[in-house]
């Protein structure tokens, strides 16, 4: 995971544009008088987005981030959009995130079987690069003075081995304390399967009056060093997050709930007690988003494209999210499943540089917000945007009316050095070099997410977000095969657009490693989580809500598993899916449940497809201007169109250039769009359907 | 980069295509991998990533490659070499071997080899310029028409299997031959025109010890070698990549311009090294390490180097260390050819693209007969994982006298190899239990050493101790980092056991841990650096040696030395401590002890 969300890297050519602009102004005459219904809120490091419902219409508004004090501009914005206690408004945030990036958290220390004080920084004890002379991995969020030894030991099967006294207990307490610190986190030894210690000593430790996580209720999951280290990040996280939380629940009178790395909410008080949750919960919203834009258009199957300064996400959805059990971030463990996004370090921003030997790159390194790609007149390097305004696929002439004068001759200047190192003339020829391997680096990124897991891409949608995805959207699709490319509606602040989307969600889950056919212990650990699951949820939720069960399932003494639902017959469908996944199978082996889970929804989830329908209606604005297009080796006459002047009518066909706020579609010759009644850009090929 | 710099990408390709070609083969590579990874059934290929896929041409230079471990890094393409023998090909074969001899690096290492058929003009005839055709269902295509015609690429894949046979489960016995070893594979067919020959796999797997798993982890390797084979045809369909075609795609330069394009990428690749190489010093340096053993009572075992850099090439000599030895720790060329590319690829920053290319100005001089290009039938089991690491030492060790001021002191230098097998008590099933255990790194010029990390030529990940302690009857009662204090030893002070070497930049602390049999077993270790640290640079002391002991209980108060390298028969209750080595450190320590870099507590350091 790049820092794509972070706050110096997050998005610099719409950055600069927007710092400039004040889009406030120009919207603000659209903000309606009517209270919201709804809003979804995403901050960034740069912007606070907000899309609002309100009146049958949506309304986006885009504010300048308030750094140490992000709550500032989220709650100027829901001010500014009419909210009262009615309102529910929906919060995804980056401020966990670049709390853990910038490592500006808590203080914590660690409680720890004793002899294993050191798990947190051996780690997996591989190192992060394979060939390099000093190789460094992330340093702990602990260090070795503040990881308190106890004495107590667990083993497998719930055995107590050595038992945590409560002398014991006092004396690490008192260690502890000694630390001084801000938060503790305490990780033993198979405490996934038996949490009584865990909670000994958390009850010890009560008296510190500090945040304590244990490992065993927020992760209790197989896997100790995953466990201990996600237990520390939230630690970490909790004092910054329950701050900027509760600022945010008492500066509103709305119904605030926080997006979740599912792509779910949690109300305030339990998203601030497992902050770690929230560090993904951005790309999780902008993906939600875009798989109901494709399914308002009718498409069972959607391959997802975010392209932003310095990186690019994308996933491949058929039916359900992707999901995975578990990934890393910046260097960090995190043991709760997340929903599945790809990131490649190719963005707007990334620099085009040629090596000695005479091969031009794109990336992996980023002109950042600051000096910016070339075009910004800052005397930044040769970007993929500055090949972009080379090719007159960012229109100047529309970007001069927000404020910001793209400095097109630095640009070209830029792209010149960079042909005279490849011992070329043409600077717009090395401009469609430096575009075609950008695009191949997406390409790539796409198969990994759909061809490579077996996955057919062909006939699925490409929705395309982002500052920068529809500018890449078309020569992609036809790259992979995909049908149509779909371009929505604020596809500059979809992750605002995927919180306002995202219905209340809980999930727990636990290691448990039983015999398969132990029904009647699955049964009972099943249940638990259900109740659990169940408690999670407001009283008020929990009629009419959807528990689904899920076990991950393996041969005994394998070291991976298979996900299937729960239910019946669950030994033999692992046999049969087995079989499937691997090729064979074997009846007389062992089968092992590693890992069972519980996903609760609440139905209170929006249908955004339909929101969107009822919001389509588009107000005719100024026609469409012209400007010369590079393509396909030859300048062509495009129009660029205001996207607010398409009507439901209106057919764009290539070349053209759509340009939306804070987000430009490069319709290319041989594609045509026009509006799907859900408001969405709706791209395909003529002749191809 | 360099923006003076103005190269010709050559062959009629320009710095635009060859990128794009570039990501091709990289990413045909990657996928093979993928396939791998995901449709794989044995840990060591699925979660240590021990494996690695690579596209090669027609007469077996690489031209690109996905690898996860160094070791391979170099040595597949004599595996290739080695299959070509059996040609001619037609659409669909499939090579398999693992003898060292012929091709192979160390028994465990299974390695497929596959010919691509691109279809040359009837495969553009029939493609699609928008790649929306369904691709054919792998190998090019078959036919009359296409036998008797030579492959324009070959794929290649290597897995590290868990066991194949011999006398030791793990297959890493302390053997005296190879016949010990494992079964062993010359270069045959396991497939032909698409179908597998049942006799080979049979025969195969009738010598392991878990065939069931053998058959699933070698059917994935066959699915990474159809996925290569049909990625590499799709590429050919999809026309013409180059600049100044661009507009005109799908009119099919084809298969052509993709051999084209391999060589112009080899091309590349080789002007890259060359102009890192021309920042070198011309001259000859000379360096030499030793293994402390050969595990069978020879030691220590003398490797040595002459380095000799200018006129853009980089040669290493080898000639003067020791002749092969008893024991299992000789290797074969393939391994010391990756240890040498492993520690240019470091030297030279490590981010150029790995193809033959690249390795055109290397050369590497290892008289057979010696401990680095062994006769069979030596036992080679251990030269992979523990010789492999020495050639790394020594042959940085000699660019460090080239290059003062640019190469870290020695690493721990050894993969410490624990091999735990027995009966286990709650099943009454046999288990085998392997793992590998990182070190301290060498403190640079400018930098401390990383503690407990794995080191050059591996870079597996371990078991975590709750699924170890789940599925095998042993128990861990520590793992920590080392941070004990200082020894005597010979007279001379020197950093305890583990520990990272003083120096003005301090080496990294190595690993402590400590496993309880709770029945008894087979123990086996395969370690180094237990006779003499790693060698420290600059006026920095060498890193602490590593160490084995076992001792009758946990509770026990005494314990005795093991050797490096030793199979023992321990009983229950026993607990096996493994402390790896430090790394060496960099530049004469400070003489006021607490007040140099390094992470150590001053009270530990005035000790010293």
């Amino acid at each position: 995971m790049s820092g794509k969300r972070g706050a110096s890297a997050r998005v610099p050519r719409r950055a600069a544009v927007r710092r400039v602009a004040r889009p406030a102004a120009g919207r603000a005459a659209r903000v309606p008088r009517s209270p919201a219904t709804a809003i979804g809120v995403d901050t960034g490091g740069t912007f606070t987005d907000f899309v609002s419902l309100s009146g049958g219409r949506l309304v986006a508004l885009k504010l300048p981030s308030t750094g140490r004090a992000p709550e500032r501009a989220v709650l100027d914005g829901l001010a500014r959009l009419g909210t009262v206690a009615t309102t529910r408004v929906r919060h995804g945030s980056t401020v966990a995130t670049n709390t853990l990036l910038e490592r500006k958290g808590a203080r914590v220390t660690l409680a720890t079987t004793a002899g294993f004080e050191d798990l947190l920084e051996i780690g997996r004890q591989d190192r992060p690069e394979l060939y390099a002379l000093a190789p460094r991995r992330v340093e702990p969020l602990v260090p070795s003075a503040r990881r308190v030894g106890v004495r107590e030991r667990l083993g497998p099967d719930c055995a107590v081995l050595r038992t945590l006294t409560s002398a014991e207990a006092k004396r690490a307490a008192l260690a502890v304390a000694r630390t001084r610190p801000q938060a503790v986190a305490v990780g033993f030894l198979h405490a996934y399967a038996d949490p009584r210690h865990e909670r000994r000593l958390g009850r010890a430790l009560a008296s510190l009056g500090v945040p304590v996580t244990l490992s065993s209720s927020l992760c209790p999951e197989l896997r100790e060093y995953e466990r201990f280290a996600t237990t520390v990040t939230n630690a970490y996280l909790m004092p910054r997050i329950a701050g900027y939380l509760g600022g945010l629940a008492r500066g509103t009178p709305a119904r605030l709930e926080i997006v979740l790395s599912h792509g779910g909410t949690a109300p305030p008080a339990l998203a601030a007690r497992e902050p770690v949750r929230q560090l993904l919960s951005g790309p999780a919203a902008g993906l939600a988003a875009a798989w109901q834009v494709a399914r308002a258009c009718g498409f069972a199957r959607a391959l997802t494209l975010d392209v932003g300064g310095t990186s690019t996400d994308c996933a491949y959805v058929a039916g359900a999210l992707p999901r995975r059990r578990a990934r890393e971030l910046a260097g960090f463990p995190l043991l709760l499943p997340v929903l599945d996004v790809h990131t490649v370090g190719a963005g707007g921003g990334s620099i085009a540089w040629v090596d000695a030997g005479g091969l031009l790159h794109v990336g992996p390194g980023s002109a950042g917000a600051d000096p910016g790609p070339a075009c910004y007149g800052h005397g930044g390097p040769a970007t993929v945007t500055d090949a972009l305004v080379v090719l007159g696929r960012i229109p100047g002439e529309l970007l001069a009316g927000s404020g910001l004068a793209l400095d097109r001759a630095a640009a070209e200047r830029s792209l010149a050095g960079l042909a005279r190192a490849l011992g070329r003339r043409d600077a717009v020829e090395v401009a469609e070099g430096v575009l075609a391997v950008a695009d191949a680096r997406m390409e790539a990124a796409l198969r990994r997410v759909s061809v490579e897991q077996a996955h057919d891409p062909r006939g699925a949608a490409l929705v395309a977000f982002g500052g920068a995805g529809g500018l890449h959207a078309c020569a992609l699709a036809e790259a992979l095969g995909a049908t149509a490319v779909l371009f929505p509606v604020h596809a500059g602040v979809l992750s605002a657009l995927g919180a306002l989307a995202g219905g209340s969600r809980r999930e727990r889950s636990r290691s448990v490693l039983t015999d398969a056919r132990e029904g009647a212990a699955l049964e009972r650990a099943w249940g638990a989580l259900e109740r659990g699951v169940r408690s999670d949820f407001r009283p008020a939720e929990r009629r009419g809500l959807t528990l689904e069960r899920w076990a991950e399932v393996r041969y005994s003494g394998q070291s991976h598993e298979v996900p299937l639902s729960g239910g019946p017959g669950l030994v033999e469908r692992f046999h049969r899916e087995h079989e499937r996944r691997y090729g064979f199978s074997d009846p007389a082996r062992a089968v092992e449940v590693v890992t069972l889970e519980v996903r609760g929804a609440s139905p209170d989830a929006w249908d955004l497809v339909a929101r969107l329908r009822a919001a389509a209606t588009r107000i005719a604005g100024p026609g469409p201007g012209r400007v010369r297009v590079r393509a396909n080796g030859r300048w062509l006459a495009a129009r660029v169109w205001p996207r607010a002047a398409l009507t439901r009518t209106a057919i764009v066909r290539g070349p053209a250039v759509v340009a939306d706020a804070g987000a430009t579609l490069w319709v290319a010759p041989g594609w045509s769009a026009r509006v799907h009644a859900s408001g969405t850009l709706l791209l395909t090929r003529r002749g191809a359907g | 980069m360099s923006a003076r710099r103005v190269a010709r990408a050559g062959r009629g390709f320009d710095g635009v295509s060859l990128a794009l070609h570039q990501g091709l083969f990289a990413a045909c590579a990657e996928e093979m991998g993928i396939t791998l990874t995901r449709t794989a059934h044995s840990p060591n290929i699925k979660e240590r990533l021990d494996h690695s896929c690579a596209v090669f041409d027609a007469r077996g230079a690489l031209v690109a490659q996905a690898a996860h471990i160094p070791v391979h890094l170099g040595s597949l393409p004599l595996a290739v070499e080695a299959a070509l023998a059996l040609g001619p090909f037609q659409p669909g074969d499939t090579v398999i071997l693992n003898d060292p001899y012929a091709g192979g690096t160390h028994l465990p290492d299974v390695t497929l080899v596959s010919p691509v058929f691109l279809g040359g003009r009837a495969a553009e005839r029939g493609g699609s310029a928008r790649g929306s055709r369904e691709p054919s269902p792998g190998w090019g295509r078959s036919g009359a028409a296409r036998r008797g015609r030579a492959p324009e690429f070959f794929v290649a894949s290597r897995a590290h299997h868990a066991d194949i046979g011999g006398g030791a489960p793990g297959s890493m016995p302390l053997a005296r031959e190879i016949y010990e070893e494992g079964l062993r594979i010359p270069p045959v067919f396991l497939q032909r025109g698409g179908r597998t020959e049942p006799g080979v796999l049979a025969l195969l797997l009738a010598n392991v010890r878990t065939p069931a798993e053998r058959r699933a982890d070698l059917a994935a390797q066959q699915g990474a070698q159809a996925t290569g084979a049909r990625r590499l045809v799709e590429y050919a369909r999809r026309g013409s990549l180059a600049l100044a075609a661009r507009g005109a795609r799908g009119r099919g330069a084809g298969a052509a311009e993709l051999v084209r394009a391999a060589h112009a990428l080899m091309d590349h690749a080789e002007r890259v090294v060359r102009a890192e190489l021309a920042g070198l010093p011309r001259g000859r340096w000379r360096f030499e390490d030793a293994l402390d053993d050969d595990g069978l009572g020879s030691g220590p075992v003398r490797i040595a180097v002459t380095l000799a850099l200018g006129g853009g090439k980089v040669r290493l000599d080898f000639s003067g260390s020791s002749p092969q030895v008893p024991g299992p720790v000789n290797t074969v060329e393939p391994v010391t050819r990756a240890a040498c590319a492993y520690a240019l690829r470091c030297v030279l920053g490590g981010d150029w693209p790995v193809n033959a290319g690249a390795f055109r100005p290397l050369e590497i001089v290892a008289p057979a007969g010696t401990v680095l290009n062994a006769r069979p039938p030596a036992a080679v089991s251990a030269g992979n994982v523990e010789t492999s690491q020495r050639i790394v030492d020594v042959v940085l060790g000699a660019f460090a006298r080239a290059l003062p001021g640019r190469i870290p002191a020695a690493s721990a230098g050894t993969m410490n190899n624990l091999l735990v097998g027995g009966r286990d008590p709650r099943s009454g099933e046999p288990f085998a239990y392997y793992e590998t255990l990182g070190g301290g790194h060498g403190a640079g010029p400018g930098w401390d050493g990383a503690s407990a990390m794995q080191v050059h030529m591996t870079n597996t990940r371990n078991t975590p101790i709750e699924a170890l302690e789940h599925a095998y009857p042993l128990r861990v009662l520590e793992t920590r980092v080392s941070r004990g204090g200082r020894a005597r030893s010979a007279g001379r002070r020197e950093p305890g056991a583990g520990r990272g070497g003083n120096g003005r930049f301090r080496g990294g602390d190595g690993i402590v841990r400590s496993l309880e049999l709770l029945t008894a077993a087979r123990v086996t270790l395969i370690t180094e650096r237990r006779a003499r640290g790693p060698y420290g640079l600059a006026g920095g002391e060498p890193g602490g040696r590593g160490e084995n002991r076992v001792r009758a209980s946990a509770g026990a108060r005494s314990s005795r030395a093991l050797p490096a390298k030793v199979q023992a028969d321990l009983p229950a209750g026993a607990v096996v401590t493994i402390v790896s080595p430090g790394g060496g450190g960099f530049g004469k320590p400070p003489r006021r002890a607490g007040r140099q870099a390094g992470r150590a507590p001053a009270r530990v350091r005035r000790r010293g």
